[in-house]
């Protein structure tokens, strides 16, 4: 084998064991702390004790805890998530959906903002101390330090509720139930309730993109093939780009770690806005501690942050010759 | 260390104190940082003093006018210069009171996560092999949980209270300088004074607590610092979604409620100051952060 391959595989295990423990965290934090997902329905008082045996034994939760932890593995597999207490639906019909929608709110935000602020970052890296490296820096650090929710609030209450000019709240007007992905997703309707939460991601996002790429660029400044190049006799905007083609690669990392993150979506974005993905899933389900939904849901999250983070780790050793593919993380 | 002369302890002293002054004086020549700085002194002031300032109690007084009715939802006036609540009460002195448990939160979250993740990082760097393997593991661990919903997920069971909160706030954070205090330990640890500290007979702890720390402090402060600012966003996040502690006025929960009540579309005098708080506090931290990154990181301070 390789070098590269071993580091391959040692990456790969790594990966398969990690999401193992995770899982396993997952599944007994939920199991073990106080209240049984049933407890609600039983305190409710309308069932028998024969009916609260028989739902039990419906989820399978009259087995001992190893037995119901070995089912649990043996489905996530397959991806099998069982079933919703609350709404009586196989759990993947459920998140599937929610999952999409975050999806598509939040991966054409990232790549926009990926792009723009990339290219913003390095043409503020390259006129260091302009107004403009100023500028930028300081609207970025506000837009990525401040909580998202405020953010959102904040553009909420002055493009909704005082200008009027988009919706605050949902995917679609309420009266709406359009049928079919098109009528879902490629309508009007939803482009004017996308608007202000892709705004806001965008933003969101910014700021980490903005600041590799600067100070990529600014490292890369005073460097001997940037010499080479302006003898050659380019121009700035050449040197420019030449520059910036060799400081990508933090920025590209960077952005397979964020798309690792999205699976989480921006919960408290969702929230804000109504935006039906599995952020807002996720909280709904565990105010009403719909656990199969909960712990599919938090699964998903985990599993793409651990995919993803191979996919950095690999990458930056592929591309950058000077990370040594021998040496461990 | 006893036939040292008073000489070479004073100039040890004053090379202390030049690092100290080459360490801080940034704040004075950058402008953003300057104004962050100015920020969070006002902050911490208002952590301190705010509840003592606070014209009415934040939870029990109501704002009356002058015929004795309470003002709801009132925008500002003379009485209550930041206006009312939907319940009547005053967001000045909401706002007032707010600030301290958001300081205690920032405060303790931040040097929690800066003190596990320079431990961690030290340790992890300075012996390698299987304790820096099993260190990063877990590391890698923390990472792929995801922080908001395990947090949810954890203060659904357990009563919330601050010093819970600020607990699992750090045993989430503290990945983050443990992984850049170790790859900066790692380097420091190939540099030749610290092999002769070892040669010359210095034990692990020595080395490690003497030779190398020093070396990876400014880093550790610096991300004690984000710290601070990231725990006050995971706390202020946690209390917008119910998870707050039910028994303080936080910034946090000044923003549930607005929201929850359906306030918000009218009352954006109720919404505007816990929200510009919570916003300027984190902001300045980063902006003061970045500065002194600059100071620390040669390769970026070259220009």
């Amino acid at each position: 084998m390789s070098q590269f391959q071993r580091f391959l595989a040692k990456r790969i295990a790594i990966a398969a064991g990690l999401t193992l423990v995770a899982v396993s965290v997952i599944f007994f934090t939920l199991r073990l702390l106080p209240g049984s997902p049933f407890t609600q329905l039983v305190a409710s008082g309308n069932l028998s004790e024969q009916q609260v045996n028989d739902i039990m034994a419906l989820y399978g939760l009259n087995q001992p805890l190893l037995d119901q932890y070995v089912i649990y593995l043996k489905n996530l597999v397959t991806f099998q998530f069982g079933y919703s207490i609350r709404q009586s639906r196989p759990v993947w019909e459920i998140l599937g959906p929610k999952l999409f929608n975050t999806l598509i709110l939040l991966v054409p935000a990232l790549v926009t903002t990926a792009v723009l602020s990339t290219l913003l970052g390095m043409y503020a890296g390259w006129n260091r101390g302009s107004w403009l490296e100023t500028g930028s820096i300081v609207t970025t650090t506000f837009l990525r330090s401040t909580p998202v929710f405020i953010t959102a609030l904040l553009v909420i209450i002055v493009f909704s509720y005082n200008l009027e000019l988009f919706p605050a709240f949902g995917m679609r007007e309420i009266t709406a139930s359009p049928s079919g992905f098109t009528d879902t997703y490629l309508s009007l309707d939803f482009a004017y309730h996308y608007i202000l939460p892709f705004t806001v991601a965008v933003l969101y996002y910014s700021g980490d993109f903005l600041l590799l790429a600067r100070n990529g660029i600014i490292e890369k400044k005073g460097s001997e093939f940037l010499k080479l190049h302006r003898a050659k006799g380019l121009t700035e905007t050449e040197q420019l780009m030449r520059a910036g083609r060799n400081s990508l690669l933090p920025v590209l990392t960077y952005f397979a770690l964020r798309l690792g993150m999205i699976f989480q979506g921006l919960i408290l974005l969702e929230v804000v806005f109504g935006w039906p993905g599995i952020g807002r899933q996720l909280v709904t389900s565990i105010s009403q501690q719909d656990f199969p939904v909960v712990q599919a849901a938090v699964f998903l999250m985990a599993l793409a942050v651990i995919v993803m983070n191979l996919v950095a780790d690999v990458m930056s050793a592929y591309f950058d010759p000077s990370v040594s593919a021998g040496g461990g993380s | 260390m006893s036939t040292e002369s008073a000489d070479s302890i004073r100039t040890r002293a004053r090379s202390t104190v030049d690092w100290l002054v080459s360490h801080v004086q940034f704040v004075t020549t950058d402008t953003p940082a300057l104004a962050g700085f100015t920020i969070l002194v006002g902050f911490v002031f208002l952590g301190l003093f705010g509840p003592v300032i606070a014209p009415y109690d934040p939870i029990r007084a109501s704002v009356q006018n002058a015929q004795g009715t309470i003002l709801r939802l009132h925008p500002p006036t003379l009485r209550a210069p930041f206006g009312t609540t939907a319940y009547g009460k005053d967001v000045f002195s909401q706002f007032l009171a707010g600030a301290r448990p958001t300081l205690i939160v920032g405060l303790v979250g931040g040097v929690a996560t800066g003190g596990i993740g320079f431990l961690v990082g030290l340790v992890s760097g300075y012996f390698g092999g299987w304790v820096d393997e099993t260190l990063m593991r877990l590391t890698d661990l923390t990472f792929s949980l995801p922080f908001m919903p395990m947090a949810l997920l954890l203060l659904t069971f357990i009563q919330p209270n601050i010093w819970i909160i600020t607990l699992i706030i750090a045993a989430f954070l503290w990945k983050m300088p443990a992984r850049v205090i170790r790859s900066e330990v790692l380097s420091a640890s190939e540099r030749t004074f610290v092999k002769s500290a070892r040669a010359s007979g210095a034990g692990h702890l020595r080395t490690m607590f003497v030779h190398v720390a020093p070396n990876v402090l400014p880093i550790a402060f610096l991300y004690t610092a984000y710290g601070v600012a990231w725990s006050i966003a995971a706390q202020a996040s946690l209390a917008f979604l119910g998870f707050g502690d039910p028994t303080t006025t936080s910034w946090g929960r000044m923003l549930r409620q607005v929201f929850a009540s359906g306030s918000i579309r009218v009352a954006w005098w109720w919404v505007i100051p816990p929200a510009l708080g919570i916003a300027a506090v984190t902001t300045s931290v980063f902006l003061v952060g970045r500065a002194y990154e600059e100071v620390i990181n040669p390769e970026i301070d070259d220009q």
